[in-house]
């Protein structure tokens, strides 16, 4: 009678291990700060659902409060060491986020050697700077401010800063419930900013993924510009197609016949990859100049002209630059003209504009 | 507690006579496929022009991605099993090598049958998960509609004396021609029972470009995809460029 007692009633104290809900983690409450409550709101990211299936990183999920977080510190030159410079000083939300100079400077007066990239659809971006050397947005996040030529800061002294600052320590124990502020947090906070800036109101998002019915919407001269763009004719998708209008991808575009910066090369230590450059999102391309890793380009004019007509050859060069043999792809004025129209039709106006991107302060 | 007794002897021996009865049952079993890439035998190394076309240029290979799809077993009797719907390959990485099922149905296998590229039940907008490698093989030539099948890329001696240029094998369906390949191939057959089996694929990059017809990087140039002439070129010289390497228990 008990062996089958037994072997009955083993499997009832599983069934309740297993079904068991774990209790909720109750919100921390500091005993110096006892009215300060921990309970962060989630934040869900409003992605196009055609933009590509996003992969967020487990350990910084995105809440109000960390956007918030990120927001300020984002704007506020605290984290430059002479408290002078912010991230949007060189990101500037009038021009998609990049600089309109071709070389930012930093708080000593330096200059880098390659061009503000633009912080728009970060989410979706996986190597960032212009030779991919960091993995992530948070990654990303912490390389300005010890770069001596940018905010010349140590990440020490920035915390410091913050943990004297009157808000900053309960803005973190919102965030990430703790009142010991690292620059880990700091980083995260600013990567869940950065992930909020979508771009994806545009004409161009209108016609080809909305499927408005306007006929009006684009000009004859938008549409020959797309057909030159998303055909060999111009060839431009094949780096820059997709919702994103970049492939993600390095290639060495004929730049140079000897690219005096290495790019990827340098990152890999491969010479397969010298002069290989991230492919920048074309998005809001009208408002992110000048143009290339390197700034060369000032205008649009002189970036079509660079791909019809002045390609370079080196052993590196990408296959996908299929006309270098002849100097590129040979485009006459007028289909100059209309494939700039067309890049036009990717400024998100609404986006250079909208509150919730803009200084906090 | 008469009840509870008998129920819990006759669980027992339920349980018991299903144990036994599985003994002369065939067990499913495991298989995984590997794609790998060779040129003329040479084993594929990228960006370095060492190889030599039929045509007579010499060439590199800096890319190569595609599409295999439906990849399915079929025994003697036609009896089939599809361990894959869709699969995208790039030589580059590694993590893309293989697939496999895991409940391939008992059986003896003589052949593999699979789509190079993708059909047009898939080869649509949309056909294939949001992915950023989705996306990027996307084919949006307008008109047409789906993705690359395949992107061969690199570079040739198009005069055999130092003057380099690039060449882009891309293809897709064009022109509304679909241009998928249906590739057959049989194998050394193997028993699935309970067991493991590696099926070794290996593409020769070389049979591109010379069974049946000699691909001159010269003739097509390098833009190719609105070119159905090309693609059919392509499409011939792509049904053989397969061959199974090896099939062994793993």
């Amino acid at each position: 009678m008990n062996f089958f007692k037994i072997i009955f009633f083993l499997g009832l104290p599983a069934m309740f291990v297993f079904s068991c809900k774990k209790d909720e983690p109750k919100p921390p409450v500091d005993p110096d700060h006892p009215d300060l409550v921990y309970d962060p709101t989630p934040y869900q990211l409003a992605a196009p659902a055609y933009f590509p299936l996003l992969e967020m990183p487990a350990d910084n999920p995105m809440t109000e409060e960390g956007i918030l977080l990120g927001r300020m510190l984002f704007y506020d030159p605290i984290l430059s060491g002479d408290s002078t410079l912010s991230c949007a000083g060189c990101h500037k939300q009038e021009y998609a986020f990049s600089d309109e100079n071709q070389f930012s400077t930093g708080i000593d007066g330096l200059m880098g050697d390659r061009q503000a990239m633009p912080v728009m659809n970060i989410a979706w971006v996986s190597d960032l700077f212009w030779d991919g050397r960091a993995e992530g947005v948070e990654a990303q996040a912490l390389g300005p401010v010890e770069n001596p030529i940018e905010m010349h800061e140590t990440w020490p002294n920035a915390m410091e800063k913050l943990k004297r600052h009157p808000e900053y320590p309960s803005l973190f124990f919102y965030a990430f419930g703790t009142w010991d502020i690292t620059k880990e947090h700091a980083a995260k906070a600013i990567a869940q900013f950065e992930r909020t800036l979508i771009s994806a109101d545009t004409r161009f998002d209108k016609k080809f993924y909305l499927l408005d019915p306007n006929p009006f919407l684009l000009t004859d001269e938008e549409i020959e510009g797309h057909f030159i763009f998303n055909t060999e004719k111009g060839d431009c998708f094949h780096c820059h197609g997709g919702s994103l209008l970049t492939d993600n991808l390095f290639h060495n575009n004929g730049l140079d016949a000897n690219s005096a910066d290495e790019g990827l090369g340098k990152v890999t230590g491969k010479t397969t990859d010298r002069g290989k450059f991230k492919t920048p999102s074309l998005r809001n391309i009208a408002l992110t100049g000048p143009y290339m890793h390197d700034g060369r380009f000032a205008t649009l004019e002189e970036v079509v002209d660079f791909y019809s007509d002045s390609l370079q050859f080196s052993e590196t060069i990408d296959p996908l630059m299929k006309n270098v043999h002849q100097g590129g792809i040979r485009l006459t004025a007028q289909e100059k003209s209309n494939l700039i129209a067309f890049l036009h039709t990717f400024t998100d106006t609404a986006f250079v504009h909208r509150k919730e991107f803009s200084n906090p302060f | 507690m008469k009840t509870f007794k008998i129920m819990a002897v006759a669980m027992f021996a339920l349980s018991m006579f299903a144990f036994l009865g599985c003994d002369d049952e065939k067990q499913p079993g495991f298989v995984t496929v590997y794609l790998d890439h060779d040129v003329a035998g040479e084993a594929l190394e990228f960006d370095n022009i060492k190889y030599t076309s039929k045509a007579g240029h010499p060439f590199s290979v800096a890319r190569l991605k595609y599409y295999v799809s439906n990849v399915t077993l079929l025994e003697a009797d036609g009896t089939a099993f599809e361990i894959k719907d869709v699969h995208y390959r790039d030589a580059a990485e590694a993590s893309t090598r293989s697939f496999s099922a895991t409940n391939v149905p008992s059986g003896k296998y003589e052949k593999i049958s699979f789509i190079y590229g993708l059909d047009e039940t898939v080869n649509v907008d949309g056909g294939l998960p949001n992915t950023q490698t989705n996306i990027n093989m996307e084919w949006p030539i307008p008109g047409d509609q789906g993705y690359h099948y395949m992107k061969l890329e690199g570079k040739y001696d198009s005069l055999g004396m130092g003057v380099i240029k690039n060449f882009n094998l891309h293809t897709g369906a064009t022109m509304g021609n679909q241009n998928y390949i249906k590739i057959s191939l049989p194998l050394s057959a193997f028993s699935v029972d309970g067991n493991t089996w590696g099926i070794y694929l290996e593409m020769d990059i070389n049979e591109w470009l010379e069974n049946p017809n000699t691909w001159d990087f010269e003739e097509f140039g390098p833009m190719i995809m609105m070119n159905q002439n090309a693609q059919e070129v392509l499409k011939a010289n792509g049904s053989t460029v397969f061959k199974i390497d090896k099939v062994e228990k793993e």
